[in-house]
């Protein structure tokens, strides 16, 4: 069993525009109205990075800003674990259709946001981080992939950890056969020790096996935890929203799943 | 200092490549456009010479000795262009 603090959050969704406002919807305090992600504007980027970063990127960065922001830390001391299914979806689409039509030459600035830690970059200049980052994906297991491996990290080597997880969907053709409903990101800023900032402990264990997975008893909320694969995260933020010790079970790669017990401090 | 109505083509092609935050009317015709003036960098002359090719047919080769005189300033540039695209 792995322990870690929770000190800040991110969230930026549809109809969740931010971590306060969605806190009192996810702990039912408020109503769920779904209506297309606001982006935020993204002031934390130089200006060259922000005219070539794409929005999955902006999305990523505006949630890792937001909790790193609640806990009351600098950007450039945390860690990071970035994880998406797919990263900059729109960024796909584009080379595809590049590579579709002749003479096939790729835009430089395509090419060069076309990698999955693309968003790392970005964060690191943003944040003038120097601090490890991490990227992954594991298709509908993204977010507990996340939160395994930042939860790992906090455990084994003790460092402050930002978990930052966003998807956004492919436009068509890919939509077709890929289809994310909407752009979502969330993050967590996790520690090693209890601080007078924490605002819950989380304890997780991996364990072997398949498992029921933590829904969501909002109906649309729930079809938003399966539209779109980091909103698999959904249920650990209902628990951090509300106040009483809550398990949550989140499906990972074939057979075996993540238990999660949210303790708000 | 004002810009012909080829140099405004370009100046808009600049800005529509690069996504750049500026008024292609506003951009200084003999200003760099690297570094200090425009503020490009490395990947904005790719991505610039990309933009080249597709739109006048003038190949910009990377390892080209001239590309510090071509890509100088906005009114250099268009010059090159208009010297190989003609020929």
């Amino acid at each position: 069993m792995m322990r870690v603090f929770v000190e800040g959050i991110g969230l930026l969704g549809p109809g969740l525009e931010n971590w306060s406002a969605g806190r009192e919807i996810l702990a039912g305090r408020a109503d769920y109205l779904p209506q297309p992600t606001q982006m935020r504007v993204c002031d934390m980027l130089p200006a060259a990075e922000r005219r070539r970063a794409g929005v999955p990127i902006k999305l990523a960065l505006a949630v890792g800003l937001e909790a790193l922001q609640q806990a009351g830390r600098e950007t450039g001391t945390a860690a990071t674990v970035f994880t998406s299914s797919g990263g900059d979806n729109d960024n796909v689409h584009a080379i595809n259709t590049i590579l579709a039509t002749a003479p096939r030459e790729v835009s430089p600035t395509r090419f060069h946001n076309s990698v999955h830690n693309a968003a790392a970059g970005y964060w690191c200049i943003a944040a003038g981080s120097r601090e490890p980052s991490t990227s992954l994906c594991a298709h509908d297991a993204s977010f507990a992939a996340g939160l395994l491996e930042s939860a790992v990290q906090v455990a084994v080597d003790r460092a402050v950890v930002a978990l930052i997880a966003y998807d956004h969907p492919y436009p068509q053709p890919l939509h077709a056969v890929r289809p994310i409903t909407a752009a979502f990101g969330l993050a967590l800023l996790l520690t090693p020790e209890r601080s007078e900032t924490s605002l819950a402990m989380l304890e997780l264990d991996w364990q072997p096996g398949p498992v029921t997975e933590t829904m969501m008893q909002e109906p649309a909320l729930e079809a938003l935890r399966l539209g779109v694969p980091v909103a698999r995260g959904l249920p650990v933020l209902a628990a951090l929203a509300g106040s009483a010790a809550t398990q949550v079970d989140l499906a990972y790669l074939t057979d075996s799943h993540l238990r999660v017990r949210v303790s708000p401090c | 200092m004002a810009l012909d109505q080829q140099e405004l083509e370009l100046a808009k092609l600049i800005v529509s490549a690069l996504n750049l935050d500026v008024a292609a009317a506003e951009i200084e015709p003999d200003a760099p456009l690297y570094g200090e003036g425009l503020g490009l960098d490395s990947i904005d002359i790719l991505e610039l010479s990309l933009a080249i090719s597709k739109t006048y047919g003038v190949q910009i080769k990377s390892d080209s000795a001239d590309n510090t005189k071509i890509f100088s300033s906005l009114r250099s540039l268009n010059q090159h262009i208009q010297q190989h695209s003609a020929s």
